[in-house]
């Protein structure tokens, strides 16, 4: 799908140079750089906290730049904020959407309008409205009077879209659209991009997926602790190795320190057992467990419920079902002060919101879980003071830097360190973080894996959740995956990839699609149906219905089996557009091929029937699989 | 790898270290405000006056402690005057029936009581502090007249006057009191976890959670010792007048809340100290004094403290944003 070179490059758009921008005392663009053309889809790439979104939000008018000049259409513009942006044509779609959610879908759309003074004229707006939506080639999908709060993700992006070119936007910056999209939503949203690209407009795509920017982008911006490293290069003279190098620098590829040795962790005791938990109205059904001396990753989608099971798990968030048990015991959820006495720490999500308490010195955000543990009239800082020497020393904080004022005057990174130090003073038994590298540079990134590790090899059993799938591949021994408040796999991260991931977490929308025609299929012809993805000698299942237990394929859904373990292990190894009998002649099984629109790998569907019955034909199953998969 | 990315901050003189201290730049302050005083009115430094102005620090410094701990956790309570005049009432009423500790006794506790209520509504419900405070006031207020028939009572037995006429060391006793309630109150946040959490607390509540204390409890605190406190501050009134008037306590919150703030507390919370709310007591209580001492009308007062607490605050506010950079 790349964009055939044209001998005459089109117009420049726009021309961001030498942007600076400092936060307080953090700088987070330092002297960056930034082309984009008409026609055009520039992947916009960095590591967390690289300094992406605030060069997207300088452009979109949401911040203005320290220094630095920013060229559009030719002209130098000064962009006070969004709505002068939006005057010019620069539209940004965020991930967190700027939509109201109580207004209706086609209200949302034309929201600039409704500022203006006059009476709407609604049928005016609905015709443009279906205008755009046509334009896009997204003419249904939308109801223009439902309130946007009832939307799925993936429509609310597109509301945002249709919003931007209600004011005739002509540069979009997609700020990480597909954070939360399934595959089949991702794919939706690169053909709209694609028909904004044959209509001229200048597109951005910031992302830190790698496949998703050489599918869809025609040039790159890499950006590196504030500055651009690599300026506007095609995509396509581009290898992978090459965009990592440019991501992380050059000295940065064991960032995650040694691999994990597989079977480390399995002779430890389960130290955290969740069942069946349920905390209204997001955590529908989590089950886990993690031993000591083992680091279990959380991943999912934005919105899948990760944060709030962890909250449950913690005691800041009721929960409304299940059993949590700590080192044995069970553990109540109403409280953290008696989670944190049975052993459990907790580094939250936010750093500013949850987690600093900005008027308290560094010393004493160090103390403050020791503060909330401990019982007494008095502080007892001072029994502490022998451990808090020796993490200071493991941080590579000056000891007299424990008085200072505040927090906030540390980077993000030093933060984070002092915030997770909080927890390893106290011992705990089982350590929790959620997104412990969000916002921190990719120095202290490194860092902050090898404190984990460290912490690891002591016997503690932790926790991490991470959006990151690179991340949460890179530092856990396992990992339970979420999608809509369920945990649906639990793997060894061995044996996943950054894209077995992506399809185990797609929200369920799509896989309740899949369900249905399982069913049908499983229904109809009165055995069993499966979707798995199959590598090497490996499988890995992401649904199965079964209507005759006699047909089992042998695996469940979110388990990982050998091929020969399983018990269709002629057909899983033959893969032929046939139906394959067993050697036992137990069962005979078909295998079809799933493929997205875009030609992704979706793995295979299966149906395995009794070989004593009639069998459909294949032709006609794989003619259904792929409609389905059309719609995923 | 760059882990401090900040330089470390200019800790030259000492002079410089002090003068970052608000409390100092306060403290600076009252000496300054002092001195035109002294060279305003002759009498504003002798010995009398000062012990004057001592006494007249007592009431609105009890007060005072209970605002600091509310305001540290973020909140605001309104109704300390109108408590202070009801539990005044209530005080009145209970020395006619019993002696006079139990008599006490009783109208901190109602003090207490409505904090507690307050403190529970704000923290359990989650209204805002302004408003139920508010109706707290009103309430508090109205039940004063009610109770006390709409007149003042004035058989308080005598023995009463010996809360404030006692001198121990020289000093008389409801000064002291104050001395040592300061100094309890200081210790109290500086070294006790219930203090280091209120601190918290009115910093980032969430995160105070989040590390396992006990938000609520101290959260709710503060408002039932600011109503204790404003039954106490009444107590040593009642004895100095010997009658108890539903009157009592008339606006007093608003003495409380400037002096706290003046002191450097931040009404967001988290930032405060017993020191500075102790000078910005100070600074009150001289500046309604010498402006009585200049025999400026008292409807004038009003205008003259409202506009030097906002100056005050103005040139603290230019003053620290220069200091900080």
């Amino acid at each position: 799908m790349k964009h055939a070179p044209s001998a005459d490059p089109p117009p420049i758009l726009l021309t961001a140079s030498k942007i600076t921008k400092t936060f307080d005392k953090t700088r987070a663009l330092a002297g960056a750089d930034f082309e984009l053309r008409e026609g055009e889809i520039h992947g916009l790439l960095g590591a967390n906290g690289a300094g992406k979104s605030t060069l997207s939000k300088v452009i979109s008018g949401h911040y203005s730049a320290d220094s630095g000049s920013i060229r559009y259409r030719g002209r130098d513009i000064q962009l006070r904020n969004t709505r002068d942006a939006l005057r010019v044509g620069i539209a940004i779609v965020m991930q967190e959407t700027s939509l109201v959610p109580d207004l209706s879908v086609l209200e949302n759309i034309f929201l600039p309008e409704l500022g203006r003074p006059g009476r709407l004229d609604y049928r005016a707006l609905k015709e443009r409205g279906r205008a755009i939506l046509d334009s896009l080639g997204q003419g249904d999908s939308l109801p223009f009077d439902w309130e946007v709060r009832r939307l799925s993700s993936a429509q609310k992006q597109l509301v945002e879209i249709a919003k931007a070119l209600g004011v005739d936007a002509k540069l979009i910056i997609f700020d990480e659209p597909t954070a939360s999209l399934s595959p089949g939503e991702v794919d939706r949203l690169f053909d709209v991009m694609a028909r904004l690209r044959e209509t001229g407009h200048g597109l951005v795509f910031v992302s830190h997926r790698l496949e998703e920017v050489f599918s869809i982008t025609d040039r790159v911006t890499v950006m590196r602790e504030g500055r651009t490293v690599m300026n506007a290069h095609p995509t396509a003279d581009l290898t992978q190795a090459e965009l990592i190098r440019a991501m992380v620098g050059a000295e940065l590829g064991a960032i995650y320190t040694e691999p994990h040795t597989p079977g480390e962790g399995e002779g430890g005791p389960v130290m955290l057992e969740v069942r069946h938990l349920v905390t209204e109205p997001v955590v529908k059904d989590v089950s886990f467990s993690v031993r000591a001396g083992e680091i279990l990753g959380l991943g999912g989608l934005v919105g899948a419920g990760r944060s709030e099971t962890v909250e449950a798990i913690f005691g800041l968030r009721p929960r409304s079902g299940g059993e949590v048990r700590l080192g044995g015991k069970p553990l109540k959820g109403d409280d953290p002060q008696g989670a944190i006495r049975a052993g459990l720490g907790f580094v939250a999500e936010d750093r500013r919101t949850q987690n600093i308490v900005p008027d308290l010195s560094v010393k004493e955000n160090l103390l403050l879980a020791h503060l909330g543990a401990h019982r007494g009239f008095f502080c007892g800082y001072q029994a502490r003071e022998r451990k808090v020497k020796e993490l200071l020393q493991r941080l590579g904080l000056p000891e007299d830097r424990l008085m200072d004022a505040s927090m906030l005057n540390f980077s993000g990174g030093m933060q984070q360190k002092i915030i997770m130090a909080r927890w390893l003073l106290l011992e705990p038994k089982v350590l929790i973080l959620d997104e412990p590298t969000k916002g921190v540079d990719i120095g202290t990134r490194a860092s902050i894996y090898a404190m984990l590790r460290d912490i690891v090899a002591a016997g503690v059993a932790v926790v991490v959740v991470s959006s990151d799938f690179e991340e949460l591949l890179g530092i856990s021994d396992r990992i339970v995956v979420m999608s809509d408040g369920r945990s649906i796999a639990d793997l060894p991260s061995a044996m996943l990839d950054e894209e077995k991931l992506t399809l185990l977490a797609a929200p369920r929308t799509s896989m309740a699609r899949n369900t249905a025609l399982l069913n049908q299929l499983a229904h109809e012809h009165g055995g069993a149906g499966f979707w798995a993805l199959i590598e090497k000698d490996n499988l890995i299942c992401l649904n199965t219905v079964v209507t005759d237990a006699a047909l089992d394929p042998g695996f469940k859904a979110g388990e990982a089996r050998g091929l020969a373990d399983t018990l269709i292990p002629r057909a899983l190894s033959q893969r032929e557009p046939a139906f394959v009998p067993e050697a036992d002649k137990s069962r005979t099984t078909l295998l079809v091929p799933m493929h997205s629109p875009r030609g992704h790998d979706l793995g295979w569907v299966g149906l395995c029937l009794s070989p004593d019955t009639a069998l459909p034909s294949p032709e006609a199953i794989k003619a259904r699989i792929d409609t389905m998969a059309a719609a995923l | 790898m760059a882990s401090i990315t900040v330089s470390t901050p200019a800790r030259g003189s000492r002079f410089k270290m002090l003068a970052q201290r608000l409390e100092v730049r306060m403290l600076a302050l009252a000496l300054i405000i002092g001195l035109c005083l002294s060279l305003l009115s002759p009498y504003f430094l002798t010995q009398s006056n000062i012990f004057n102005m001592l006494d007249q620090s007592v009431v609105i410094g009890i007060v005072a402690v209970g605002m600091t701990f509310v305001i540290l956790t973020g909140g605001i309570d309104l109704s300390v005057g109108s408590v202070a005049g009801l539990t005044g009432i209530i005080l009145g009423l209970s020395l006619q029936q019993m002696p006079i500790v139990p008599a006490i006794a009783v109208a901190v506790l109602a003090g207490g009581g409505i904090g507690l209520v307050s403190g529970l509504l704000i923290n359990v419900f989650g209204l805002a502090a302004f408003v139920v405070t508010l109706g707290m006031m009103a309430i508090g207020r109205s039940l004063a007249y009610i109770l006390s028939g709409q007149t003042a009572i004035s058989n308080i037995p005598d023995a009463m006057q010996n809360i404030v006429y006692t001198n121990i060391l020289g000093i008389p006793s409801n000064v002291l009191f104050l001395i040592v309630l300061y100094i309890v109150a200081w210790a109290y946040l500086t070294y006790t976890k219930g203090g280091r959490t209120i601190y918290a607390v009115g910093s980032n509540k969430e995160a105070a959670r989040a590390a396992g204390l006990n938000t609520l409890f101290y959260s709710v605190l503060p408002y039932v010792l600011s109503g204790a406190l404003s039954a106490v501050a009444v107590t040593f009134s009642i004895s100095q007048l010997l009658s108890a008037d539903p009157l009592m306590g008339n606006s007093m919150e608003l003495d409380a809340i400037a002096a706290v703030v003046i002191g450097g507390a931040s009404l967001y919370g988290g930032r405060g100290s017993m020191i500075g709310t102790l000078i910005g007591v100070f600074i009150m209580v001289m500046i309604r004094n010498g402006l009585n001492l200049m025999g400026v009308s008292p409807f004038w007062q009003g205008s003259a403290i409202g506009t030097i607490i906002i100056v005050a605050l103005l040139v603290e506010r230019l003053v620290s944003s220069r200091a900080s950079r």
